[in-house]
């Protein structure tokens, strides 16, 4: 806060005791720190509760996209699985269904855990989110001069409102961000989602299952 | 209107210091406020879009893989097993589970479980994925 430094020093209206004066200028400092502090703490709290649930939303979309080739992979699977069990005459296909559940099974726990490591690291430095913020358009809305509505307590709403709209007028910046987490090697798994998506589809065919099938798992690549 | 006085003109202007100080702090504040909770936000977001998805789509893919493993058979059992199969799937293709901000996000999700086990139990499969079917997930803070 080096604004606070740059108060008014001893070139005042009192003419008196330079050291009465240096001791009304340390007091009136300290409060106005206090102040500021005050302010500072005040800002936060209106900033978190502004911006936690566009956060929660925009962080749901990714992950919600994210899984979803893999759980649907994972489904594909646990249905051939419980298909072949109620099939005597397929039971020695069993082994190699239970071994392609247990590798999707993996990856999609890879992918939970990398998440929520993500959760528990500290927050990256300032300049590194710069961007996400700008992208979405909802630092300091309406904070302008001093006199914007953040400065009363009681508008505060406005502001959150001014924020979402303008978050939701840029999906497209969104999405954006969000492929650029995913490419990240943040997210990075054992196994490829591509090797496992290949193994379901061979396996498909080599037990001479239904084309529709096969062709549904290749879909799933470019999901 | 009545002059002001030189010692309210005084007041006046540290009252204005006060405010200005708190004012500069606030700015300061909201704008590294705003930059936790996005973060924390998202991060938490993130999990919970994780989790809902991957049941969903788990779903998704049990439901599509029977309706081709039934389709083409003749009997009775069947008929009525793709009959249900399809009918969880048209129960997901119509969710928005994608949307935090959907506004029957938990009762379509409760539909869709119960529409998985009624599957399952038709079906004669073991309804052994509780890890999916016990957890429900808050969607706000």
């Amino acid at each position: 806060m080096s604004w606070v430094k740059a108060l008014p020093s001893s070139d005042d209206v009192f003419d008196e005791d330079v050291d009465e004066i240096s001791l009304h200028n340390k007091e009136w400092r300290c409060n106005m720190e206090k102040r500021a502090k005050d302010g500072y703490r005040d800002g936060m709290d209106a900033g978190k509760e502004a911006s936690l649930q566009i956060g929660f939303n925009l962080g749901y979309r990714e992950g919600a996209v994210q899984m979803k080739t893999i759980g649907q992979l994972k489904g594909i699977v646990s249905a051939l699985q419980c298909w072949c069990r109620s099939q005597p005459s397929r039971i020695s296909e069993l082994s190699l269904i239970t071994e392609l559940l247990r590798r999707v099974d993996q990856h999609e726990q890879d992918l939970v855990e990398a998440m929520r490591k993500a959760q528990e690291r500290p927050p990256p430095s300032v300049s590194e989110v710069a961007g996400d913020l700008e992208d979405l358009g909802v630092d300091r809305s309406g904070d302008r001069e001093g006199s914007g509505c953040c400065g009363k307590d009681g508008d505060s709403d406005g502001c959150r409102k001014d924020g979402e709209m303008e978050c939701c007028a840029q999906d497209k910046d969104q999405s954006r961000s969000s492929v650029r987490m995913c490419s990240s090697s943040f997210f990075q798994t054992s196994e490829s989602l591509e090797q496992l998506l290949q193994s379901c589809v061979e396996l498909v065919a080599e037990m001479g299952l239904p084309e529709e099938l096969t062709f549904h798992i290749q879909q799933l690549r470019y999901a | 209107m009545a002059l002001l006085s030189p010692s309210d003109d005084l007041f006046d202007s540290i009252l204005m210091a006060d405010d200005r100080f708190h004012v500069e702090g606030y700015r300061e504040g909201f704008e590294e406020g705003t930059r936790q909770g996005m973060i924390e936000g998202r991060n938490h977001g993130r999990l919970h879009g994780a989790k809902l998805s991957a049941e969903v789509s788990f779903y998704h893919g049990f439901a599509l893989t029977w309706k081709y493993l039934l389709q083409n058979s003749e009997d009775v059992k069947a008929r009525k097993r793709l009959k249900a199969v399809e009918s969880l799937d048209g129960l997901i293709q119509k969710f928005p589970y994608e949307d935090p901000q959907y506004e029957n996000l938990q009762e379509d999700m409760e539909r869709v479980r119960a529409k998985f086990r009624q599957v399952c139990s038709l079906l004669n499969v073991a309804v052994d994925f509780r890890e999916y079917v016990s957890g429900s997930a808050g969607m706000a803070f």
